[in-house]
């Protein structure tokens, strides 16, 4: 088993349990072991924090990286803001004279940043330390014919010189991803679109998110399949908002990447917690009946 | 577009509000825009909202127009944070940047939107962004996960008083 610290961050333990049980239930089957991380806060948040003060969301950014440093292990991640602010972290803090004055704030709770614990977003782990053969063996009901439209979102693609994630024109990570499953990755014609959630205001959000998820029930994809805990939001409970503010039919139900594999690895649709979304992806439950056949 | 005092056509620079934002972590970037527009084409926000274009942005930057900038239910929090501008820019200023350092100077001056400061109040009460609550629990319980636990507040805090002289190295 390979051990690395999970930073889970707040919106994905606190909004979408059912998320964190997916990553902690399908992980260890993929050989990777999961370690805790004691003590951690909020990554702090890259939009809202971040534009409050870049200092103290540097200084907090950095107090998460040392806890991993203090374990010896790299980080990784399951939202792409975290990703965004701790990669960032890193990036900025080889400056040596910005590392100097974090160091000064940390040295207040004897802390000191070494920069020493990489950041890694949750589908590079396993892409890279798992590969896609691997979770291919570990589906055992594959997803054949399940259609999956692809959302990326921003934050996990750019800046792709500090996320060091995928090509952001063209990337592969989430598609290949799901082929792994069986199921089929659909690139719907805005799937380059931002989801609107950091934008303050309602008027361009609500635009752009009709425009996504236009382009998404155009494909008549059976799920929309996502990687960020923000975007989902928008997708869910946003979705249903949009169709009735633009008077549309939008009803793809989101999911996040890891608990459709975690229902591809054998774990009951009605353990994975869907019954909490406004969209429900009853499309999966015709791989349960095949199975009990 | 106008800078002057009025006098005459030529535009003045306010050094000291390119001075400010120079002490935010990459706020000086700015000063290496060519005025290209590669950071526009890409923008969500400006395809929406043609009120919001990151190269005018920078622009305003360059010439330190204040008033343009930071006032009052600013455009800059039109900014949808994609990172695309970041991505293109082929002078590496990372607009994006720029803009939330500008949205720094917002916040010293007491001007961030009700969404931030919500995000900060409740960050700095419980060290998360969202809210803690018995149901959180209780829903982790259902998946058999354990309670959220505390943030040791008392070195949050800590790290985030204001430094002293011999901590900001100028």
């Amino acid at each position: 088993m390979k051990r690395y610290a999970f930073f889970p961050g707040c919106l994905i333990p606190a909004r979408h349990p059912a998320m964190e049980f997916a990553i902690r239930s399908t992980l260890p089957k993929l050989g990777i072991e999961i370690v805790d991380l004691e003590g951690a806060s909020c990554c702090p948040d890259p939009i809202y924090f971040k534009s409050k003060d870049k200092l103290d969301w540097l200084a907090v950014a950095a107090r998460n990286l040392t806890l991993a440093e203090d374990l010896g292990l790299d980080i990784f991640t399951n939202c792409s803001g975290c990703t965004a602010t701790l990669s960032e972290t890193y990036h900025l803090l080889q400056d040596e004279e910005l590392r100097d004055r974090i160091n000064r704030r940390l040295a207040r709770i004897d802390r000191e940043y070494r920069g020493t614990s990489r950041v890694r977003h949750i589908a590079t782990l396993v892409r890279d330390e798992v590969g896609y053969d691997a979770v291919r063996e570990s589906v055992e009901r594959p997803l054949e014919g399940l259609k999956v439209a692809i959302h990326y979102g921003c934050h996990l693609l750019k800046p792709s010189r500090i996320m060091q994630v995928d090509n952001p024109d063209d990337p592969q990570v989430l598609e290949r991803l799901i082929e792994a499953l069986g199921a089929t990755p659909v690139r719907h014609a805005n799937w380059y679109l931002c989801c609107g959630k950091a934008c303050d205001g309602e008027e361009i959000p609500n635009q752009m998110m009709h425009d996504l998820l236009a382009t998404v029930h155009d494909e008549k994809a059976d799920v929309l399949g996502m990687i960020c805990p923000t975007c989902f939001g928008q997708f869910d409970h946003g979705q249903m908002k949009i169709a009735k503010l633009f008077d549309e039919d939008f009803h793809t139900p989101p999911i996040y990447y890891f608990q459709l594999l975690a229902f591809a690895q054998g774990v009951p649709y009605e353990k994975l917690g869907f019954e909490r979304q406004r969209f429900k992806p009853l499309a999966l439950q015709r791989y349960e009946e095949v199975a009990a056949e | 577009m106008s800078a002057s005092d009025g006098r005459d056509e030529v535009v003045r620079v306010d050094f000291a509000f390119k001075r400010e934002l120079a002490q935010k972590v990459e706020g000086d970037l700015a000063n290496f825009c060519y005025q290209c527009g590669a950071c526009v084409g890409d923008c969500p926000a400006t395809r929406y909202s043609p009120a919001f274009n990151p190269r005018e942005i920078m622009l305003k930057v360059l010439y330190g127009l204040e008033s343009e900038l930071l006032g009052p239910d600013s455009v800059l929090w039109q900014c949808t944070n994609c990172y695309g501008c970041h991505e293109r820019c082929p002078q590496e200023v990372k607009p994006v940047e720029v803009i939330i350092s500008l949205k720094n100077m917002l916040a010293d001056r007491g001007l961030a939107p009700p969404a931030a400061d919500k995000v900060i109040q409740t960050f700095m009460a419980q060290g998360r962004t969202v809210p803690d609550n018995p149901a959180i629990d209780k829903q982790r319980a259902k998946f058999d996960l354990p309670p959220m636990g505390a943030v040791p507040m008392d070195e949050i805090l800590a790290l985030l008083e204001p430094e002293v002289e011999e901590e900001n190295g100028s």
